[in-house]
């Protein structure tokens, strides 16, 4: 398996996964693209129950940008379970649960009924920037990341990815907490907080106000914080952020993520996961590597020393 | 007519421009390559489209099919070049691609047998009706078009019925073509004149559809809307293009994207902003 790369129990067949947001519950997908292609779909974020989400405008264009604040509109886990599952059962791609709550408890309930036969692992999203409760106000506090990460890993036997925020100033410091709170791999990053403005209504382009950018805007940023993440923790890091194409992707892999998340890149063209599987082998001949799993981490300072900085 | 539940699944494909014919403005029609899109896409139903070679903005941008051309394998888009995404794809040379999803959407619903179908257009709305006056026309249904527009510039599709046997009547809020103000008023007018059983659709402005509804609302005859909000994806998974509806028997209303869901839904099921 010259794809196929390993997180913390996690096997994937290849390293790219459909982030959590957009890629609905997978299933949208069915009959545009093969979803085993993919080496994981992560679903959208589900609660206990279902949720409305934000009011509209949810989404707003900004340079190489989107920003949205969607509010984690879903159908709750258990429609998910009984609904959607099944479905993509038949597909040769790892189902990975996004995991909300409000509150620990709720974190915890819902990956129990998470852990069903055909999940493959559970992303715990204590980073979204659009809910007034839960999300970031988990993922902005080394403690309470503790606190949600722990009891996710007490309700499942799954292997538990905690998704981390871009929004804090040293991602390191939580990359550690989720790695001491028995994380098993780690999910980096988030949408960054945003706040575009209607000049001519002197309103917020967005009805929620702040939103969460994500595509090429973000990449550098995200990559440098995936980066620090995979140097700080001995547990595997996916890298997000902005990717649009094999290059995007081996950056991140170079960085020291061992698999990739593809985002915003899949409202833009569902064909990016053929287009970037190709690309991978046609990397690998061109320099002569066995497996992908050579290019992980494998970026070199022409000085021998990596740059200083937060967590470097 | 096919029933309206059996259109195609959408098909992803890079799509070369085959065809391009400027009008005056800021107005083009283009033609794409797309077999799939070509054969099963009904009226209502959109594509989402961008230029290959741009990537800012980076979302794809819906518009509804114009027409098609099933031999061939293409569809023509009319495009009003109001931003980034519309100029680059407007800028095009033929044999360049654009990435494009389709047919997308729930397509507008045949009026009933003996109605006639009446459709209210504000602007480049009129795109989805030369599709549905082809049709209705070759199905021998009645049809009639109410296009309406800040200024006759506006109105730029106005012999796109010609030959079909669907008449057409204009309107312009300075009075530069046809009827002095709104579109809708003179779709009032034609109720007023008794024409039998109608079905009105519409598709243009949001204040103009809440006209429509409004018009649907006062003289009992059933409409359908296309919504055109901020769409994503096309598909249902960025839940960005969510409208408010409530459908008959539901407590209270839903959000519901208008990508999968819509654009068309039942007037009366709308809940306005």
């Amino acid at each position: 398996m010259r794809l196929g790369v390993e997180l913390g129990g996690l096997r994937l067949k290849n390293p790219l996964v459909a982030a959590s947001g957009t890629f609905g519950y997978g299933v949208e997908y069915e009959g545009i693209l093969d979803l085993s292609l993919l080496g994981g779909i992560v679903s959208k974020g589900l609660y206990l129950e279902s949720r409305d989400g934000c009011p509209v405008p949810r989404i707003v264009e900004t340079p190489s940008g989107l920003l949205n604040a969607i509010g984690l509109q879903g159908v709750g886990i258990r429609a998910f379970v009984k609904d959607v599952l099944p479905r993509l059962a038949r597909y040769d791609t790892a189902v990975i649960v996004n995991v909300c709550g409000d509150t620990v408890e709720e974190y915890a309930e819902v990956a129990r009924i998470a852990d069903a036969p055909g999940v493959a692992a559970l992303e715990v999203n204590i980073s979204c920037p659009n809910v007034k409760k839960g999300g970031i106000a988990f993922g902005g506090d080394p403690r309470m990341t503790h606190d949600v990460v722990s009891a996710v890993r007490k309700a499942t036997r799954l292997p538990v990815i905690p998704k981390l925020s871009p929004n804090v100033a040293d991602v390191t410091v939580f990359a550690r907490v989720c790695e001491e709170a028995g994380a098993d791999a780690l999910s980096c990053t988030n949408t960054l907080l945003g706040l575009a403005i209607d000049v001519e209504r002197r309103v917020p382009r967005l009805a929620f106000g702040t939103g969460g950018l994500s595509g090429p805007a973000i990449r550098p940023v995200a990559l440098r914080m995936a980066w620090q993440a995979a140097r700080a923790v001995r547990i595997p890091v996916i890298g997000i952020g902005g990717i649009t194409s094999t290059e995007d992707a081996l950056e991140f892999l170079v960085a020291g993520c061992r698999a990739v998340q593809v985002g915003t890149a899949n409202f833009v063209d569902p064909g990016i996961y053929a287009r970037i599987l190709a690309g991978f082998e046609s990397y690998l001949q061109r320099h002569h590597l066995e497996s992908i799993g050579e290019v992980v981490g494998s970026l070199r300072f022409p000085d021998g020393e990596a740059p200083g900085g937060p967590g470097a | 007519m096919p029933a309206t539940s059996a259109h195609r699944p959408p098909v992803n494909r890079d799509v070369p421009l085959v065809g391009r014919q400027p009008l005056d403005g800021p107005y083009v029609l283009l033609t794409f390559r797309h077999p799939e899109v070509a054969a099963g896409a009904r009226p209502g139903q959109f594509v989402m489209i961008k230029a290959n070679t741009v990537s800012d903005p980076i979302l794809r941008r819906p518009f509804s099919v114009m027409r098609v051309d099933p031999g061939e394998g293409t569809f023509t888009l009319f495009l009003k070049i109001v931003g980034p995404g519309s100029h680059a794809l407007a800028e095009l040379r033929t044999g360049e691609e654009a990435g494009c999803l389709g047919p997308l959407g729930q397509p507008f619903t045949a009026p009933p047998e003996g109605h006639e179908a009446v459709f209210v257009a504000g602007g480049y709305g009129i795109a989805p009706f030369v599709l549905f006056g082809e049709e209705l026309g070759r199905a021998r249904r009645r049809a009639r078009a109410f296009y309406g527009g800040r200024t006759a510039a506006d109105l730029q599709l106005c012999d796109a019925f010609d030959g079909l046997g669907v008449p057409l009547a204009c309107a312009t809020d300075d009075g530069s073509f046809g009827h002095r103000g709104r579109v809708t008023e003179a779709v009032a007018a034609h109720l007023d004149t008794r024409p039998g059983p109608v079905t009105l659709y519409g598709c243009g402005p949001d204040a103009m559809l809440r006209a429509v509804a409004r018009l649907s609302e006062k003289r009992g005859v059933p409409a359908q809307v296309s919504l055109d909000p901020w769409m994503g994806c096309g598909l249902g998974t960025c839940l960005g293009c969510v409208v408010r509806i409530r459908r008959a028997g539901e407590a209270r209303p839903k959000y519901r994207c208008a990508c999968t869901e819509g654009p068309v839904f039942d007037a009366r099921d709308v809940v306005w902003p």
